[in-house]
């Protein structure tokens, strides 16, 4: 059987993966870093923001023709100097509002689907990202915190670098305006824009605190769900202690907190939102002062009053948006931080540059004089540990908490690196053969299996998607699970996990041990199961068990006792050495600690 | 022109689809804290700052009864909620009434200063500056009613908000067990969050801006009809219409585009969270490659949800962009020509194009608003329900403190189905004396679990009477009854607090040195010592930080803290290892001492420290006796027994 049917390759999707990944350059400013991700999508994005300019030039127009419509045609008369027939006026005011319409259409289209595509990117890389990385890596981050990552720093990064290009856009948009009513009226012009300014400092103190307040009501309710789940699912213990007063009055103080945080933010929001809302209509009524001040004089005419007052409104959302732009730089600087910092770490176990492939191994497995500890500093869990299992062996590991059992089997399939000696496979030091195929030829069955929330049928398969269902339930059959899988509603297409379809611990490993018998790999690693099961299902697990272990090399990580009966030779770990070697009988024997470890597990069953 | 740029936007920057599906997760699994684990860092210093200008909190006042809800709260709605801040709420209308008349009043004055100040023959500067002055007085009214309108709803929102979650948590804590097993735990969960959420948003803004936004619409009608009759009908006709068909289009395909954008980022986190969690079998099967592709395929369908709400929000805000810009050009045809021919002023033209502008957001909020209110009055219903459930074992107005007893427990004649079809128990009798510890066990579904749940009046017997000491038990207060029974519940649970405060849950006004004796009484000094803050480490999410065998202790421990009379425990199924195991055995040694004791075995080893086995099949007593006397009858138990050892010799 070769490796490319162990290593599941060939899913397909009509999604092409990402474009460009970010600028690995550390000193770079984090926009800089994130530039080829933007440039990936330059295509569209500067399409959005020519035809947003495009769009917002079109409507800065008609303000001023509306003031020329008023001017020339409505107040002149048919016949007198500089008339002009009001349809030409109208008809120019409809066409451009349908330009406006369709370019603007266009932008944020093409500026929303920018935005999702380099969020797409994001997520894939990151996600490929993580896929590589060493179990060393999951052992120190909180699979929480980067979840978290996923969701709203990604969020507020993509935000920032499509808003950011578009509000710029939209106040440009101000510099076009404001030259506009220069040209109507130079004073006006500068009353009329004077209180803008204050429009967007408004507006960024305003976001700037109602963030934390924001957060701290998000908080609050955090606080406030998580006791009353706690009273849902802990109801027998707050019954049973006739808590519910104290329980009562913990919620009401939970409450009068959050409340208070509500109370803080409408103040907040009634403090700022209207200044904020109103400060343009001040600017209107300045217009009108000094407006109608010149028209009496005959400087103007009242259309300019009109335009001017139209300008203000076209204004007053981007100022409110530059406020917004400079927060959320600030977010997404800080978020983009997080991100690089996901992004920036390496894997520790990789291929060697000229790594061999391994096939079809005899399962020869030796670890040499092998020295490990979890991190630099962590003390020496396996210290010059030698073990040779034979093609076809079984052995059992055989030791108190903590003696190393675990990591032996671990370091097999090198889920990490040794930190002396070797691990060697058919004699090949296990660096320098490919992670993939040193994998493929292992199959590792974990003390509390993990299975994914999809039908029990891709479960098993997990291994080998797209195995024939034959193989599938030949497997199952094997691994004894077959009686009680066609007992479920759906048999193999049954959703583990969905309408409370879940299933016993000793369904779950049967499940295991068939995904592994699936793979069929030479080499195999069991952690025996310490919870689960009662003495029955055990012995059904133990018959799955000795199928699968037939013709393979086999090393079990024994806690029970039971399970020692499955091997030919037992090895006895202690300190991280092996301080006795063989079969069960003459260990009995021999080791006055393995009769120690025995008497242990018979005092529990 | 209001709609310029960005008008349409605000449902790309609200939106945060990401942060709607987010929450919607985050309310599944609350407590599980996420994304607020800590502070951000970039908010800390706000944060704190805000922190120091909280006021110390009055000493909660709600008082628990187990009577049923009052008849208020089982008409619940929403006019009743407002009635009881009726001031505010009068207020509050006051206030938006003086906002929509003078928020309205700009374009007029304008349209004054021009007819009355500016025109050929007309030329008086101090109309001008009158009009002038009142506008700049017009803001400042506004500006000050706003405030103080959104001083008032907020206030109204939180009080409401506050008064009912303490009064849906006291019913649901006054709910009985069957309520908790018939109802998903996520349902219960939403009628405590996002169904009184709900409400936030509608009392704090939306019913202030129905209000409003109807008044606005009245008077900016009102203010155009004086003006000139005829291009008042004409503009409502060019813009209600189309304008109120294309929002409500909005609002119905932007509900479906979120909803999907909400089921694309859960699909996409879900798939994350459990490539994560499975991270150790994905690297055994060397799934990376085909992973990444499939995780590229949840990802693209989130894209595509994303899209699909782009094209709705990009149809709609330059839509009405549009619209906005055609209504002028027909105002500047129509209203033009009938300056021309001397039907209209100039002045009122200018004004007609400046309120054309402000029909759009009333309407948009109208609709919009409409819909928070149908989700406020929909929540509001669902608590209604809730409130007029009453709970299954009520406590009767003339119920007795019960007086401490010795600890006897007698069933009578007891008849018990969790539905009335199925009875569980059928005609059961027993009397368990004081002091004495009985051990139930029986197949799963034969009932053995349903008695110890009788015996704390979790439920009511159909038919018969559970006695303690001769009280009949729906005679006392629950109270005082539950004072004197101690449960060790299946599954230990940990409350997010202290070690401290979960051992001392049952009387947590005691010094240290009494909890420590609960510690020793279990022997779980050592493990308490080792932990980084000793009794006072702080336990995280439901106590995963502490292995199921430190989790039953904990259990025992808390309910050796309690000092009951009788005990009452349902033994954990799921296995320990070996040291666990050990200690919890010897803890039960010193928890059943001189008390009274009810134990649902699951394991003969445990049923053999019993004083007395009792054999439950089919909801009646098979057998009873002590482990020697079952022995020797050669029944159901000793049948149980002689399997049990056949199996220990084997797997030894």
């Amino acid at each position: 059987m070769s490796v490319a049917e162990f290593v599941p390759t060939g899913n397909t999707s009509k999604y092409r993966p990402p474009r460009a990944w970010i600028d690995p350059d550390h000193d770079k400013t984090w926009l800089r870093r994130a530039l080829p991700l933007v440039m990936a999508r330059k295509a569209t994005l500067f399409t959005a923001l020519g035809l947003s300019f495009v769009s917002l030039m079109i409507q800065v127009q008609i303000p001023n023709l509306l003031n020329s419509a008023v001017t020339n045609s409505v107040q002149r008369h048919v016949g007198t100097l500089h008339y002009v027939p009001l349809s030409h006026y109208v008809r120019i005011v409809f066409i451009l509002a349908v330009a406006a319409g369709i370019t603007s259409y266009v932008a944020r289209l093409f500026l929303m689907r920018t935005a999702y595509a380099m969020e797409f990117d994001l997520r894939n890389m990151i996600y490929t990202h993580l896929t590589r990385m060493s179990f060393s890596f999951y052992d120190r981050v909180q699979s929480g915190q980067l979840i978290s990552r996923a969701n709203s720093d990604i969020r507020s990064v993509q935000m920032y670098l499509t808003m950011g290009p578009n509000i710029i856009v939209q106040c440009s948009i101000a510099v076009v305006a404001f030259v506009y009513m220069l040209t109507i009226d130079v004073p006006l012009a500068f009353v009329a824009m004077s209180t803008l300014p204050l429009v967007f400092l408004m507006g960024l103190r305003m976001r700037r605190q109602m963030f934390p307040v924001s957060w701290l009501i998000q908080a609050r309710l955090a606080e406030v769900a998580t006791i009353v789940d706690e009273n849902i699912n802990g109801v027998r213990v707050v019954k049973s202690s006739a808590a519910e007063q104290r329980e009562l009055n913990t919620l009401e103080r939970a409450a009068d907190k959050l409340q208070w945080s509500y109370i803080r933010d409408a103040d907040l929001r009634a403090r700022f939102t209207p200044v904020v809302q109103n400060l343009p209509q001040v600017g209107m009524a300045l217009v009108l002062l000094l407006g109608g001040y010149l028209v009496i004089h005959g400087h103007l005419g009242v259309g300019a009053i009109l335009a001017f007052s139209a300008y203000i409104v076209m204004l007053q959302a981007p100022f409110q948006m530059l406020g917004m732009l400079v927060m959320l730089g600030q977010r997404a600087a800080a978020s983009a931080g997080r991100i690089y910092e996901v992004l920036d770490e390496q894997p520790t176990v990789v291929d060697a540059p000229d790594a061999l492939t391994l096939t079809n191994s005899k399962g020869d497995v030796e670890l040499q004089s092998v020295d490990f500890a979890y991190g630099e500093d962590a003390p020496l869990i396996l210290n010059e540990l030698n073990l040779h299992l034979r093609p076809g062996e079984t052995v059992a590991m055989v030791g108190r908490t903590a003696s190393g059992k675990t990591t032996v089997a671990r370091l097999l399939s090198r889920f990490y690196d040794v930190t002396a000696g070797s691990v060697k496979v058919d004699g090949h030091d296990v660096r320098d053969v490919t992670v993939e195929s040193l994998r493929s030829q292992i199959g590792v069955v974990l003390d509390e299996p993990f299975l994914f929330s999809v039908s029990i049928r891709d479960n098993i398969a997990y291994g080998r998607p797209g195995a024939a269902i034959e193989q599938i339930q030949a497997a199952a059959r094997a691994a004894g699970a077959e009686e009680f899988i066609t007992q479920l509603p759906h048999g193999y297409d049954t959703i583990i996990g969905e309408r409370g379809y879940t299933l016993s611990g000793g369904q779950r490993q049967r499940i295991a041990i068939a995904r592994t018998l699936l793979v069929n790999p030479p080499i195999l690693v069991l952690d025996d199961a310490t919870s689960a099961v009662d003495v029955q299902v055990e012995q059904g697990i133990h018959e799955a068990l000795k199928t699968l272990m037939q013709g393979r090399t086999t090393l079990i990580v024994a806690h029970r006792l039971s399970t020692i009966g499955l091997a030919d030779r037992v090895v006895l770990l202690e300190h991280g050495q092996i301080v006795a070697d063989g079969t069960h009988a003459e260990l009995l024997e021999s080791s006055a600690l393995y009769v120690e470890v025995l008497a242990q597990a018979e005092a529990s069953e | 022109m209001s709609f310029g740029g960005f008008g349409g936007g605000a449902p790309m920057f609200g939106g945060g689809g990401g942060g709607g599906g987010g929450g919607a997760r985050a309310a599944s699994s609350p407590g599980g804290g996420l994304p607020f684990a800590g502070i951000p860092p970039e908010l800390e210093k706000g944060v704190d700052k805000l922190l120091t200008q909280e006021p110390d909190y009055p000493e909660p006042t709600a008082e628990f009864t187990y009577l049923n809800a009052d008849q208020l709260s089982k008409n619940l709605n929403l006019r009743q909620l407002i009635f009881r801040h009726w001031r505010m709420g009068v207020w509050a209308v006051l206030l938006v009434c003086i906002v929509s008349v003078t928020n309205q009043l700009g374009p007029a004055l304008v349209e004054h200063a021009i007819n009355h100040g500016m025109v050929a023959g007309h030329r008086h500067f101090g109309v001008v500056a009158a009009c002038g002055a009142l506008f700049l007085a017009a803001i400042v009214v506004t500006a000050v009613a706003q405030r103080s309108q959104a001083r008032v709803t907020g206030r109204l929102a939180a009080r409401v908000m506050n008064d009912l979650r303490v009064r849906v948590f006291t019913h649901l804590q006054r709910l009985g067990l069957d309520y908790y097993t018939d109802e998903k735990a996520g349902v219960i969960m939403t009628r405590m969050t996002s169904d009184i959420e709900n409400l936030q948003q509608l009392l704090q803004d939306g019913l202030a801006q129905l209000v409003g936004q109807a008044l606005t619409m009245v008077v900016i009608t009102a203010i155009l009809f004086t003006y000139n009759v005829k291009l008042a009908l004409i503009t409502i006709a060019l813009v209600i219409p189309l304008l109120t068909l294309g929002t409500l289009w909005f609002t119905s395909a932007s509900a479906r585009g979120y909803q999907r954008v909400r089921d694309g980022i859960a699909g996409v986190l879900g798939d994350l969270s459990e490539s994560l969690q499975g991270v150790r079998t994905v690297a055994a099967f060397n799934r990376q490659r085909w992973n990444v592709v499939a995780h590229r395929n949840v990802v693209g369908i989130y894209r595509d949800a994303n899209n699909y709400t782009a094209q709705i929000n990009a149809i709609y805000g330059p839509g009405t962009q549009m619209l906005g810009y055609l209504g002028q050009a027909s105002l500047l045809a129509i209203g033009g020509n009938m300056v021309i021919h001397h039907q209209l002023s100039i002045g009122a033209l200018v004004a007609f194009f400046l309120y054309l502008n402000r029909f759009f957001a009333p309407i948009q909020l109208l609709v919009q608003q409409y819909n928070t209110f149908q989700q406020g009055q929909s929540s509001v219903t669902k608590l209604r329900i809730l409130f007029q459930t009453d709970p299954s074992t009520p406590q009767r107005p003339d119920a007795e403190v019960l007086p401490p007893v010795e600890g006897e427990i007698v069933f009578d004649h007891v008849d018990f189905g969790y539905d009335p079809e199925t009875p569980v128990l059928r005609d059961v009798n027993l009397r368990i004396a004081p002091g004495e510890t009985v051990a139930f066990v029986g197949q799963t579904g034969a009932g053995k679990s349903t008695v110890a749940k009788l015996i704390t009046r979790f439920y009511d017997p159909t038919a018969g009477r559970v006695l303690l000491d001769g009280h009949d038990l729906r005679d006392v207060t629950l109270d005082s009854l539950r004072r004197q029974l101690g449960v060790v519940p299946q599954e230990p649970f940990l409350f997010a607090g202290s070690l401290r405060d979960n051992l001392a849950f049952a009387r947590p006004d005691v010094d240290d040195d009494e909890v420590w004796r609960a510690v020793d009484a279990v022997g779980l000094r050592e493990v308490v010592e080792r932990m980084p803050d000793g009794l006072h480490t702080v336990v995280h999410e439901r106590g995963q930080s502490l292995s199921s065998g430190e989790r039953q202790l904990i259990a025992l421990a808390r309910a050796f803290h309690a000092q009951p009379r009788v005990l009452v425990l349902d033994e954990a199924t799921s296995n320990l290892d070996l040291l666990s195991e050990t200690k919890i055995e010897a803890a039960l040694d010193v928890l059943l001492e001189a008390r009274t004791a009810v134990l649902i075995a699951h394991r003969l080893t445990t049923a053999m420290k019993a004083d007395r086995i009792i054999v439950v099949d089919d909801g009646r007593i098979l057998e009873s006796g002590s482990h020697a006397e079952l022995v020797a009858a050669g029944g159901r138990y000793a049948e149980m027994y002689a399997t049990w050892t056949s199996h220990a010799a084997l797997a030894a």
